[in-house]
Order: C-alpha cells, then sequence, then structure tokens
C-alpha cells in the first residue's frame, strides 16, 4: 500500500454532504450514498504527493472516532448544510474539539454544501444540473428556499476558531480564501476546495520532510567545491 | 450484498477426540504453532494432537488430527490461554492466574518450576525488542489492579523487565516492539512503556462490548471499535485503513491477508481490507473463538474445534472475474501483489487484466476493455481471433490455454445481433489502427494488418486505401481473396503494386475501365492509370499498355512519355525514336511529344525539329483546306510554326521552303529565308507582299536578338532602304520609312540616314529621330567623357601612392629580422612591404602574401 504523505479529514454533522463531496470529487458523480459507517478515505495522487482523505462518519455513535481519524491531519474540511443552521453550530459545539490532534499547523476550511438547493445557488449551478424535474421534486421538499447560513456566518467561525487555536490571523489563509459555498450535487466551487486545500498542503509536505532526520543521502544536491582561481586564466 | 467464496470451513478436531460423551467439558482455548495444535479444557486438561493435511484436488484441504497426549495441569481450574514458545520448545499456559512453563512435546512442567504469578490474561510481544533469540517477551495484565509486567521468559526462569501502571483498568492487551495497545475500561490507547508516552486512540464501553485489540502486522492493530467496527490503529495512533463493519457483537477477529475475519454468536463473517466489504458469511453457532496462527485460521466452539481454509487467491479472483467482478477481481489481484512472488504475480496480474478486459469487451465497454487490453499486454491476436476470418489462414496463433474467455467467436458474443457485431468491428478497427505502429505489433504485424485489411474492405472504409498506399504488412493470398470477394478491385491493385506485380495491378484497373468489373472507388481511374505508369519504372509494361491508353485519349495517353520524372530519362531508358514510331498512329500525340522534346527538353537534334515543323506546316495546310472559317485554330498552330521557325536554327530550312512553295504562306516565307541570311529578301517579302509594316520591323528585332549591334543597324538600314527604293510616290511606304526611324532612331547611324534621305522631307517631319539621334550622340560623348576624367584620376592615385612609398630612406642593419623567417640581412637587398614590413627577396618570393596583414601588399 502507498504511504500517504499527507491527510486531509472531512467533518461535520451526517447528512450535510461530506461523503457526496468527495465522491464527487474523487469519481466525478453524485450518487445516492448510504449512511458512512465509521469512515472510509481515498488516496488522491496530486502532484507527486499522496495526500490521503478521511470521510468520517456524522453519526453521534461514531463521535469517539473522530480525534483520532484527526490526528496528525494537515487540513480539516468542516462541513455544514447551507440549509440547516444547526449544522453549523454543530461544528463548533461538537466538532471542533476532536481537531486537537491534528498537526500544530493543521488548515482549516468551512464549507457550506447544498447551495443548489438554495434561492441564489440555483442560479449558479444550474447549467450542470443533471437531475430530471421530478426527481428534484423528491429529491427536496421545500426546493428554493432562502439560504439559512451565509458566507458570513462561515467566516465568524473561522476567525472563532483561529481564536481557539490561538493562531495569529497573520500567519494563516485568509478567511475568505478558506470558506467554501459548495454542491456535491452540482459540483460547484468542489474541485475548487479540494485543490485549493492540496496546493497549501504540498508545501506543509516539503517542510515536514525537511524537518524529519533525513535517511537516505541526496546525491543530486552535491554541489562541488568551489574552484580556486588559478594565475592564467584569472 | 454479492458474496464472494473466500474461505471453506473444514473440522479439524471432533469433539469425540477430546471429551467422547463428557457433556460438562469444554474448549476454552486453542494453540496452534506448525503441524503442532494444543487445546485447552475446563476441566484442566491440556491435549496435544498433531495437524495432517490433505489437498484435495478440486476443493479444500482436508485435516486430520491424531492425538499425542493429553495432560492434566493438577489444579481444578481452567485452563485459559495456551501460548507456544516454539524456540524455547515450551508451551505457556495460563491456568489459575499463573503462567506455567511446559515441555511442547511431553507436556510436562519445567523442572525449575518457573512461572508468572497473578497474571489475569497475557500476550507475547511478536516484534521482541531484546534481540535475544532464546528468550520470548510477555506481558500480561495484572491481578494487580491496573498494573501491567512485562517479562522476559527463558527456557526455565522468567524475569520481570517493567511494570507499568495505568489509568484504567486494563481488559486486553497486544505487543508490537514497545508499543502496547491497550483496552482499557472506557478507551482504547498505545501505550509506549520505553518512553511511557500514552496516546488515546478511542473511546468504547466495556460494559456493552467486550473489547478486542489484535495486532495484524508490524505496528499495527486491529480494535473492536463502537458501532460493530472493525478499527485499525498503528502504533502512532492514527489509523491507515479504513474501517470494517462487523457485527455490533463480535466475540473474535483475526487477519488472513486481504480479509479480516469476525466471528460472533451465529456468524463467520469475511470482510475485505481492500475495499471494506464484507465479502463471505458462514454461519456458524456457538462460536466463541477464532484466531490466526502464522496464516492459519483457527475456530472453535466448546465442543469442536475448524479450520478456515482459504481459497488461493487465483481462484477467488476466478470466480470474481466468472461473475463479472472486474473492480472487485482486480482490487483483491492488486492487493495481492506482495504475497505472490513478484514474477509470478506479474504473469498472473496480466492474465487476469486480459480476462477482465474480455469481460468489458463483451459487454460493449471499449473504452475500459482497450485501457486493461493494454495494461494487460494482450496478444492482439486472441482479440482478433474472436472475429471469424480475419487471422490469415497461415496465421500460427491459438488461443491461449486455459482460454481468456468463454466465447467461440463474435456471432456467439453477440448472440447474432447485427448492431453490436458492428460495434465490435468498429472497435477493433480503431484498436488494430492504435496498435499496428506500437510495439504490441511486434512479431504479428502481417496477422494485424491482414485484418485491419478485411475490415475496412468489409466496412467499405476509407481508409483501405490509405492502408494499402503506405508501409503495411498485408498478406498477399489472403487480402487478395478477401478482396476480390468485397470487390474491391482497385484497392486489390494497389495490394498488387504494393507486392511488387504491378503488370497484375495495372490489367486489374484497365479492366474496372473497359468495364470488365465493377468498381467505382476512382471516377478518374484512367488518368491514374496514365499517372500511374508515367511513374512506372518498368519499360515493358508502359509499352504493353501504351496503345491502350492512346486510344483513350491521345492528348493524355501521351503523358506516359512526356511527363516521365526526369532522373529516370536521364537513365535513357525510352529511347525516343522508339516512342515517335510507336506514335505515328497517333497524330495528335506525336505533335505532343516533339513538342516536349524540342521545346520542354531542349534536344538539339534536326530531325525532331523538322518533324515537328512538317507536322505543324501540314496541319496548318490541312487546316487550310478543309475550312477557311475556323481562322482562329489555324492561327493558333500557325503561331506554333512560326514561333519554331524563329526560334529554332536547327531545322532543313531548304527543305521547308520547298514544302511551303506556293503554299501562301508568305510570313513563313520570310522567316525562312531569314534564317538562311537572305534578309532582303525576307524584308522584301514582308514589305512588299503581306505590306505588313510591323511585322518587318519586328522581323529586324527577333532576327538580331542576341547578335552584335552592327548587325542589328545593318537590318534596319536593310528595311529602311526598302522603304526610300521605291520612291516618293510609294506614299505608304514612304510613311512607313518616317515612323521606322522616328521609332527606332538609336538602330540607325543618323549620318548615312541623312544621305539617303530625300531633300524634300522637313526637319520636323523627322524631328523625333533627329532628336533621339542627336541625344544618342550627346550621350555617347558625355560618357566617353566622364571614363577619360575617371581614368585619369585613377592614374593620379596610382602616381601619389608610388611617390610616397619612394620616399622616405629606410634602415638596414643586422639587427633588423626578416619577417617571413626571421632571421638577420646578410646583404644588402630586400623586399619591403606597403606597410612597411622588411623581408629577404628569397622569402617574398617563396611567399607572396604579406606577412602581417592579409591583404597583399606591392612590393617596392
Ligand atoms: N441537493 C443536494 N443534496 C445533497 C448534496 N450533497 C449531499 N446531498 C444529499 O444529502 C444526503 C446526505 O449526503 P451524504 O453525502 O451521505 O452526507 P454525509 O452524512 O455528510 O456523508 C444524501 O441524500 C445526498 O444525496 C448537495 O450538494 N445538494
Ligand atoms: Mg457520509
Amino acid at each position: 500500500m502507498r504511504k500517504p504523505d499527507s491527510k486531509i479529514v472531512l467533518l461535520g454533522d451526517m447528512n450535510v454532504g461530506k461523503t457526496s463531496l468527495l465522491q464527487r470529487y474523487m469519481e466525478r458523480r453524485f450518487p445516492d450514498t448510504v449512511s458512512t459507517v465509521g469512515g472510509a478515505f481515498y488516496l488522491k495522487q496530486w502532484r507527486s504527493y499522496n495526500i490521503s482523505i478521511w470521510d468520517t462518519a456524522g453519526r453521534e455513535q461514531f463521535h469517539g472516532l473522530g480525534s483520532m481519524y484527526c490526528r496528525g491531519a494537515a487540513a480539516i474540511i468542516l462541513t455544514y448544510d447551507v440549509n440547516h443552521r444547526q449544522s453549523l453550530v454543530e461544528l463548533e459545539d461538537r466538532f471542533l474539539g476532536l481537531t486537537d490532534t491534528a498537526s500544530k499547523d493543521c488548515l482549516f476550511a468551512i464549507v457550506g454544501n447544498k447551495v443548489d438547493l438554495t434561492e441564489e445557488g440555483a442560479l449558479v449551478g444550474q447549467e450542470k444540473e443533471e437531475c430530471s424535474p421530478n426527481m428534484e421534486a423528491e429529491d427536496c421538499v421545500s426546493p428554493r428556499a432562502p439560504k439559512q447560513v451565509h458566507l458570513e456566518d462561515a467566516v465568524a467561525l473561522y476567525k472563532k476558531i483561529l481564536k481557539y487555536k490561538m493562531l495569529d490571523e497573520q500567519d494563516v489563509p485568509a478567511a475568505e480564501q478558506m470558506c467554501f459555498e459548495t454542491s456535491a450535487k452540482t459540483g460547484y466551487n468542489v474541485d475548487l476546495l479540494f485543490e485549493t486545500l492540496f496546493d497549501l498542503v504540498v508545501p506543509m509536505i516539503l517542510q515536514q520532510r525537511a524537518e524529519r532526520p533525513s535517511h537516505t543521502v541526496d546525491i543530486s544536491s552535491h554541489k562541488p567545491p568551489k574552484r580556486t582561481r588559478s594565475g592564467c586564466c584569472a | 450484498m454479492m458474496s464472494i467464496k473466500a474461505f471453506t470451513l473444514v473440522s479439524a478436531v471432533e469433539r469425540e477426540l477430546l471429551m467422547g460423551d463428557k457433556e460438562r467439558v469444554n474448549i476454552e482455548c486453542v494453540e496452534c504453532c506448525g503441524r503442532d495444535l494444543y487445546v485447552g479444557t475446563n476441566d484442566c486438561f491440556v491435549y496435544h494432537f498433531l495437524l495432517e493435511e490433505r489437498p484435495v484436488p478440486a476443493g479444500p484441504a482436508t485435516f486430520t488430527a491424531t492425538k499425542q497426549l493429553q495432560r492434566h495441569l493438577g489444579f481444578k481450574k481452567p485452563v485459559n490461554e495456551l501460548r507456544a514458545a516454539s524456540a524455547l520448545n515450551r508451551l505457556l499456559v495460563l491456568c489459575d492466574n499463573s503462567i506455567s512453563l511446559v515441555n511442547m512435546l511431553n507436556l510436562e512442567p519445567v523442572p525449575s518450576g518457573a512461572r508468572i504469578k497473578g497474571a489475569a490474561t497475557f500476550a507475547l510481544n511478536e516484534n521482541p525488542v531484546s534481540g535475544d533469540p532464546f528468550c520470548v517477551e510477555v506481558c500480561i495484565i495484572s491481578v494487580k489492579r491496573r498494573t501491567i509486567q512485562m517479562f522476559l521468559v527463558y527456557e526455565d526462569r522468567v524475569q520481570i523487565v517493567k511494570e507499568v501502571s495505568t489509568a484504567e483498568q486494563p481488559l486486553a492487551v497486544a505487543v508490537d516492539g514497545h508499543f502496547l495497545c491497550l483496552a482499557l475500561t472506557t478507551q482504547y490507547i498505545i501505550h509506549n512503556y520505553s518512553t511511557g508516552v500514552s496516546q488515546d486512540l478511542f473511546p468504547y464501553c466495556s460494559e456493552e462490548r467486550p473489547p478486542i485489540v489484535k495486532r495484524i502486522g508490524r505496528q499495527e492493530f486491529l480494535l473492536a471499535g463502537p458501532g460493530g467496527l472493525g478499527m485499525f490503529a498503528t502504533v502512532a495512533g492514527i489509523s491507515q485503513r479504513a474501517p470494517v463493519h462487523w457485527s455490533e457483537n463480535v466475540i473474535g477477529a483475526a487477519v488472513s491477508f486481504p480479509y479480516v475475519i469476525a466471528l460472533d454468536d451465529e456468524f463467520i463473517t469475511v470482510h475485505s481490507m481492500l475495499d471494506q466489504q464484507q465479502k463471505q458469511t458462514l454461519p456458524f453457532k456457538e462460536g466463541h473463538i477464532l484466531q490466526d496462527f502464522e496464516g492459519r485460521v483457527i475456530v472453535a466452539t466448546s465442543k469442536g474445534v475448524y479450520i478456515l481454509v482459504p481459497l488461493p487467491l487465483e481462484k477467488q479472483i476466478q470466480d470474481l472475474l466468472a461473475s463479472r467482478r472486474v473492480e472487485e477481481a482486480l482490487v483483491l489481484a492488486k492487493g495481492a501483489r506482495r504475497n505472490i512472488p513478484k514474477e509470478k504475480f506479474q504473469v498472473m496480474y496480466r492474465r487476469i487484466l486480459q480476462q477482465a478486459g474480455f469481460i468489458q469487451f463483451a459487454q460493449l465497454q471499449f473504452l475500459e476493455a482497450k485501457e486493461l487490453f493494454r495494461s494487460g499486454q494482450l496478444d492482439v491476436r486472441e482479440l482478433i481471433s474472436l472475429y471469424p476470418f480475419l487471422l490469415p489462414t497461415s496465421s500460427s496463433f491459438t488461443r491461449s490455454h486455459p482460454p481468456l474467455h468463454e466465447y467461440a467467436d463474435l456471432n456467439q458474443l453477440t448472440q447474432g445481433d447485427q448492431e453490436k457485431m458492428a460495434k465490435c468491428k468498429c472497435f477493433l478497427m480503431s484498436y488494430l489502427n492504435e496498435v499496428r505502429s506500437t510495439e504490441v505489433a511486434n512479431g504479428y504485424k502481417e496477422d494485424i494488418d491482414t485484418a485491419l485489411l478485411k475490415l475496412y474492405a468489409e466496412a467499405d472504409h476509407d481508409s483501405l486505401l490509405d492502408l494499402l498506399v503506405t508501409e503495411n504488412f498485408c498478406l498477399l493470398t489472403d487480402s487478395a481473396a478477401w478482396l476480390e470477394k468485397h470487390k474491391k478491385y482497385f484497392a486489390l491493385g494497389l495490394l498488387y503494386h504494393y507486392n511488387n506485380q504491378d503488370a497484375a495491378a495495372v490489367q486489374l484497373w484497365v479492366n474496372i475501365v473497359n468495364g470488365d468489373v465493377q468498381d467505382s472507388t476512382r471516377s478518374d481511374l484512367y488518368e491514374y492509370i496514365v499517372d500511374f505508369l508515367t511513374y512506372c519504372l518498368d519499360e515493358e509494361l508502359v509499352w504493353a499498355y501504351a496503345d491502350w491508353v492512346l486510344q483513350k485519349s491521345e492528348e493524355v495517353g501521351v503523358q506516359v512519355f512526356t511527363k516521365r520524372p526526369l532522373d529516370e530519362q536521364q537513365k535513357n531508358s525510352f529511347n525516343p525514336d522508339d516512342i515517335i514510331n510507336c506514335l505515328k498512329k497517333y497524330p495528335k500525340a506525336l505533335v505532343k511529344y516533339l513538342e516536349h522534346l524540342v521545346i520542354d527538353k531542349r534536344l538539339q537534334k534536326e530531325e525532331y525539329h523538322t518533324h515537328l515543323a512538317v507536322l505543324y506546316l501540314e496541319e496548318v495546310l490541312q487546316q487550310r483546306a478543309s475550312a477557311s472559317g475556323k481562322g482562329a485554330e489555324a492561327t493558333e498552330t500557325q503561331a506554333k510554326l512560326r514561333r519554331l521557325l524563329q526560334k529554332s536554327d536547327l531545322y532543313r530550312v531548304h527543305f521547308l521552303l520547298e514544302r511551303l512553295q506556293g503554299a501562301g504562306l508568305p510570313m513563313e516565307s520570310a522567316i525562312l529565308h531569314g534564317k538562311l541570311g537572305e534578309h532582303e529578301k525576307a524584308l522584301h517579302i514582308l514589305v512588299h507582299e503581306l505590306q505588313d509594316f510591323a511585322a518587318a520591323e519586328d522581323y529586324c528585332l527577333w532576327c538580331s536578338e542576341g547578335r552584335d549591334p552592327p548587325h542589328r543597324q545593318h537590318l534596319f538600314h536593310t528595311l529602311l532602304a526598302i522603304y526610300l527604293r521605291a520612291g516618293p510616290a510609294a506614299h505608304e511606304l514612304a510613311v512607313a520609312a518616317v515612323d521606322l526611324l522616328n521609332r527606332h532612331a538609336t538602330e540607325f547611324d543618323a549620318a548615312q540616314v541623312l544621305q539617303m534621305l530625300p531633300d524634300t522631307w522637313s526637319v520636323q517631319l523627322l524631328c523625333p529621330f533627329l532628336m533621339g539621334a542627336m541625344r544618342d550622340s550627346i550621350h555617347a560623348r558625355r560618357t566617353m567623357q566622364v571614363a577619360l576624367g575617371l581614368a585619369r584620376s585613377e592614374n593620379l592615385i596610382y602616381t601619389y601612392d608610388k611617390m610616397k612609398l619612394k620616399g622616405s630612406s629606410i634602415r638596414l642593419s643586422d639587427k633588423k629580422l626578416c619577417q617571413i623567417c626571421q632571421n638577420p640581412f646578410c646583404e644588402p637587398v630586400f623586399v619591403r612591404y606597403p606597410n612597411g614590413g622588411l623581408v629577404h627577396t628569397h622569402c617574398a618570393v617563396s611567399r607572396h602574401t604579406n606577412p602581417s596583414s592579409s591583404s597583399p601588399g606591392t612590393r617596392t
């Protein structure tokens, strides 16, 4: 098995769409998901690095596993449902505590999923819409409701997290860069989310490697000794 | 969920062997070490069996156990746990909270009586840290509260090395190196007993469910998690595999790569570590022990011992493939990589990829199939051979055995569905086209190209022709028969041509043009044949079809002679006389050919020029005779004739003049006279007979082309003389004379002309001529003056140079060295270069260049 170089973990209440987001990104589709049992993970090759992405179960029953999954994580994606304010509240109440085991320079992303169900989201993802109208009616009981959670709320949470982690805003990516609104259904912003994180994680991998004592000799970085100037051709 | 058969459950020890009909006796624990099987019972007995495995050709092996020995340990307590330490030849027996050491063979306690007291349960460190081969590391959960102890156990003594106290009461333990994986009362932890650092894994509830802690490999454990999860955790406290989902009430777990096996009250379930899915469920009631011993998985009820015999991975994979579960089969195969020697694995894996490819193919999943064929390095002929009649009859190919798929051919695969069949053919076309130029094709290019040709021909595909006109390996006999069958005669011709059978190719094409066979591939086939023959190196073939092409069209047909590529013509393989001979029957073609020789190739041979002139002349005469109306055409040939007569100097002038007698072609006669140098006569004809003054003027010009100016002047004077000779009465001629002078003032010697002119002509009349003449004369004079001035100044420069060089004196001493040989001067003679360099005279003679500057200098 390939050893992952870095880990990203998806956290959030059940049904917010963590599994769907991962499947949309990894398999480019939006299938019916079954409630995640325990956890699952994918290995993603990004440039020359292997990044493992863990999908966790939001169910209360599996809550205890969260800390272990987060151990050593380079980035954590806190996911909520833009149509359910409670799912955002849960992030702070229930999930933030799980991230204490993550690596000390862990990145946080806050993701509001299912924007396709909101009035404004309907416009955004229209062209990619792939489910037929009647399916739609069945899927979303009250389609096109006004958004329950706004991006500013996510930004506020992000800043709270920084305080909680005692991080300086100067040292971490800006809230605007790390708060996303997505739709696993239409694919809106999904690639952006994951690939933004990958690009931020890669330098962390390099830094880790640099800090760890190396067991191999890098013969390519050998510098030839400086030539001393000899008289004639100086 | 689709299942797979990964294990078969077989009985190992029947209850009769153990307890006969004693109802109350129960199996408490089991240990297996190679062929030695030990069983501990609740009545304090240890049994030793020898396990004999007998392979059964088709199916799982069977086991028989023969009892070697049984010994009562002398307590009234059950035997709780058994562990073999084969390096020490000792069995560790936990009974009545005490671990005693007994001989593995005779089950006698060690004479020293060494034992570990106060143990609730224990585990061996399978990744020992001591490095001593004659001791094992044992970790016990002590009966003392919240205490773990580490021991080193030797042949006949034990030694405590560490005691660790824990935050909560430990219930289960596994060891790897310095790491203890512990199930405490409310959570699992990893504890490094060397550093004392603990790390929480996750909470669970021991009251609901007894914990499971199982080492599954280097630095990795399997734990029973909440909600029926089998959780993986490394010594670093992280999970590197996704959990498996077993049942809520599992009792035991074991690992047999790539499977996790779990036991509950009713079932044994098998889960893949590769995709987390449950793969098999075996009903098994009242089981209470499940353990793996060096890859052998044993389950036991309180009455009997059973073995889970794994099906060979290859068999499992084949089963998956047989039920078309390609993804799973590939995952399993990939997962098996590290369990199978590399060479063997590669062969196996390739084959699986190929089989998977055919499964996808049969479902018309061509993209996936192609990728699998590619990565499985499929011999393309396996695929071709599915299509009836595509492989050449001469092909030595036989399908691999055992077969990669179950299909006899495409008909069977598509069940006669024409649409599917067409799709399959389309796929093969693109696939073969893709691989034919890659290394996949090496060794069977003939088979591939022949198959491709057949597909193209059958489908009436345009690429058929591209295939045949570029490098290909189509086999002749097979392909020819196929093309004939599909009436692709034009393509068949290309095939013949590619196989150096040009005669057959041309004959076939001629048959198409003649309508003997039908093939509408090319509407311009006749032109194609002409073109083909034009570039054909086979002289005989060209001759063979010369008449045919000429009969079809003289003008086009003659191209086989006129358009031949140059380099070939230089070999002179075609003799022009032969060609002319052949073309006698085709006058138009003959004219074209002679034009080709005379005009294009500029052959300087009198016969051709004369012949061409005569042919032109005959045509002109014929045209005149036939109809006086068709003026335009007459002039075209006539123009050609005139041009030839003017330009060429090779034809026989007298012969042609004779032919012209009385033909009424004054212009042509004039040209001929001109050729003979009889300019007076020629001009006379033009002026008097034709009265075409423009032509006369023109005559003077072309006739003097490339000749010296006096010759031209002579012609103009001659013409002027003719004009003037008629006297003032011939008014028209006088006007012509004036025009001639005015227009060509510079062609005349003005002084001579003035004497010839009648005195009556006014200056005004001749004004342009006079001005021209004057200007010319003045221009000539001024040019001469300028030239004179330049010559003088040049002379002056040279004189100055000479003066300068002579001006100063040169000192010659024996210190001065010759610049060429670097020797001193011994005589007072020397050579001096304009830049001042001095050299010996003999050096200067031997080397005429200036020694230090690149420009040659003048010697002084
Ligand atoms: N309309 C819509 N439904 C979604 C979206 N993402 C997930 N869902 C649905 O929400 C439900 C829960 O999704 P799931 O991925 O299992 O959530 P998880 O429990 O966080 O893993 C499923 O029925 C999904 O089909 C989304 O972006 N838009
Ligand atoms: Mg989920």
